[in-house]
């Protein structure tokens, strides 16, 4: 019988304290796993979908509020601006790509989101095509639309379907329904894995109709001129690439001080929030884990002293019967490292099964797409010094063991 | 096999005055010889049996058990030579509890100088030898005492050890069950040329074999500074 079947069995004898120990291993290396994980995922996540963009123009206002309403659908957008601005920019030859956002209504909280055809030209850092339609085509109508994949699967609308989109940009029962403009889906787009997922794209054009509308309505009741000059209409946002991330600072303050407008570049703006507000978060989670993975160790200390407590006698036979003081602290030792090495291996799939569970509502929240079971390095260079705690803390018992001397434990009674 | 020679032994203090000393002018036993120890509590039997197994050392003295000097030997070196040379049988059996009856044989056959093939063969045989070929798969608290002590035997026979010694094997255990172990000890060390060194309180039992070494006095309180020599 090897060293590990005899610890295994010793681990079994016991095996509500064993459980107990293992679960409180667990829980603590879930939580560091869950953390490290959670803040590498949405790291990778938040910096991708922002270093698609190198700039976002926007009215006045905050620049992180306008990178989360444009970039990530989350917040509201800042203000409008003219759509000539759009034209400006797209003729900038420093600008690689440009499409402006039309901001203003939903379907069942999903944006829609009025642009042109020329969005969908937005190149990968790599230049390939970023979003690719996964069915259908891009619409050719006014009042035609496509989906984000997430939109599809969770509204259950395909190809053909016709809904009506509500007013403001989150779902409020009792929302104000332009039932006179039906859209039509005429396509999907394949996953991104972006907040663009949760989106509907629709044509700039349907959404300044449908809002004319509503204002020539308001105009007409309280007796107002109307915008209707197409050099007077405004759009929510522009999305800019450029030919080279470098001149995104030059850009930004140019654009910044000759109109009445502010550029955000999105990854300066998510960087910040992440070390500015999600990173205390982390920060003290992670000490909270520490906390917890150091009480674990410290449960496997206890428990394997109290094991070897127990066993004083146990050791004393096999020392009669010849075994070797290093065989038997081997032994004492190996049950220790298997408890650790328990704890850890649940753990592990606790907190990445826990991510797994969890990333399904982030990502329908907030559309950003989480690899659950990716391990970062971090968590990695974590779980090897858990591991190391794990045999310290077997040591001692072990340690003690070996130094026992067997005739003063040998006439225990049973 | 067995030689004592002028052997004593500090086993602390009885006051501040005195010393708990075990002193065994000499004491031999041949191979294949059987010796019973007996006296009363505390006089000593149980001290030579473990100066033997090497679980004590000699503070002087001479003990050589199979050839060996044991004053010369490493602990390491001791612990093998106790593996290899002794098998030892306890009053109350000193089974491991989680274990069956085979794995607790097998067990024994693991570790140190034992270490051997066919660990599980071998187990099994002894096993069957001593009577519980259908109790190989018992757990402890499954077996009676009578056969807790079976397996004990069968343990301290399984790595072929040529000196078996049993510390009151029959002192828990009813007496038709007592006789039984005892004619079963008698058995393995006669039929396999053992030396046997078995203690006893029974004088019944110690009366059935040819050689009784009485302990009595080999303990005593030992004046440190002043006062006067006792008994323990």
């Amino acid at each position: 019988m090897s060293f590990l079947a005899m610890a295994w069995r010793y681990l079994k004898f016991r095996r509500l304290v064993t459980f107990l120990t293992v679960v409180g291993i667990a829980l603590g290396v879930a939580l560091v796993c869950a953390v490290l994980a959670l803040r590498h995922e949405s790291e990778r996540a938040l910096s991708r979908e922002a270093g698609l963009y190198d700039l976002v123009v926007g009215g006045k206002g905050s620049p992180l509020q306008l990178v989360l309403a444009s970039v990530y659908h989350l917040d509201s957008p800042t203000g409008n601006l003219p759509y000539t601005d759009y034209g400006k920019l797209r003729r900038d030859p420093r600008v690689l790509w440009a499409a402006p956002m039309g901001l203003g209504d939903n379907y069942a909280g999903y944006r829609i989101v009025g642009t042109d055809a020329h969005f969908f030209d937005l190149p990968d850092r790599n230049g390939k095509p970023f979003f690719r339609l996964a069915r259908g085509h891009i619409f050719e109508d006014r009042f035609e639309v496509f989906l984000g994949s997430h939109v599809a699967a969770a509204s259950g609308l395909d190809i053909g379907d016709t809904f009506f989109g509500t007013h403001g940009l989150v779902d409020v029962p009792g929302g104000e329904v332009h039932r006179d403009f039906p859209y039509e889906v005429s396509g999907v787009l394949a996953p991104t894995s972006t907040a663009q997922d949760r989106a509907i794209f629709g044509t700039l054009a349907s959404v300044w109709e449908i809002h004319e509308t509503e204002d020539r309505l308001h105009s007409a009741i309280q007796g107002t001129a109307l915008l209707s000059d197409e050099e007077e209409r405004e759009v929510t946002s522009i999305l800019a690439r450029l030919k080279t991330p470098g001149l995104r600072l030059w850009m930004a303050d140019e654009i910044r001080k000759r109109s009445d407008c502010i550029a955000a570049i999105p990854i300066n703006e998510i960087l910040r929030f992440q070390r500015g507000v999600i990173g205390p978060v982390q920060r003290a989670l992670l000490a909270v884990a520490a906390a917890v993975v150091l009480v674990a160790c410290l449960t496997v200390l206890t428990t394997l002293h109290q094991a070897a407590e127990r066993r004083r006698r146990d050791v004393a036979i096999l020392r009669s019967l010849g075994a070797l003081r290093s065989e038997v602290a081997a032994l004492v030792f190996t049950e220790g490292v298997l408890l650790t090495g328990a704890g850890i291996a649940f753990g592990l799939l606790l907190g990445h099964g826990g991510l797994a569970l969890a990333s399904i509502p982030i990502r329908d929240a907030t559309g950003l797409v989480l690899h659950p079971w990716h391990m970062p390095k971090a968590e990695g260079i974590a779980l090897g010094v858990m591991a190391l705690c794990g045999a310290a803390a077997s040591l001692f018992p072990a340690i003690s063991s070996y130094r026992r001397t067997p005739i003063d434990d040998l006439h225990l009674t049973d | 096999m067995i030689r004592l020679h002028d052997v004593s032994l500090c086993l602390g203090n009885a006051s501040r005055t005195s010393a708990v000393q075990f002193h065994l002018p000499a004491f031999e036993v041949a191979a294949g010889e059987t010796v019973v120890l007996t006296g009363p509590s505390g006089c000593g039997k149980s001290t030579l049996l473990n100066l033997v197994a090497s679980l004590r050392r000699a503070d002087a003295g001479e003990v050589t058990v199979a050839n060996v000097d044991l004053a010369t030997l490493s602990p390491a070196q001791l612990d093998r030579h106790r593996g290899t040379h002794c098998g030892m049988v306890l009053q109350t059996f000193h089974l491991l509890a989680p274990f069956t009856a085979i794995e607790n044989v097998t067990i024994g056959l693991r570790f140190g100088a034992r270490k051997r093939d066919n660990t599980r063969r071998r187990a099994d045989e002894v096993l069957r030898r001593v009577g519980l070929g259908d109790r190989l798969h018992a757990r402890p608290h499954q077996l009676s005492v009578g056969e807790r002590q079976r397996v004990a035997i069968a343990r301290a026979i399984a790595g072929g050890a040529p000196i078996l010694l049993a510390d009151e094997p029959t002192g828990s255990l009813d007496p038709d069950t007592g006789r039984e172990i005892f004619a079963l000890l008698q058995e393995v060390a006669t039929e396999d040329g053992r030396t046997l060194l078995m203690v006893t309180h029974d004088p019944a039992l110690a009366a059935e074999l040819p050689r009784r070494l009485d302990c009595t006095g080999l303990i005593r309180s030992t004046i440190i500074a002043g006062g006067r020599d006792t008994n323990a």
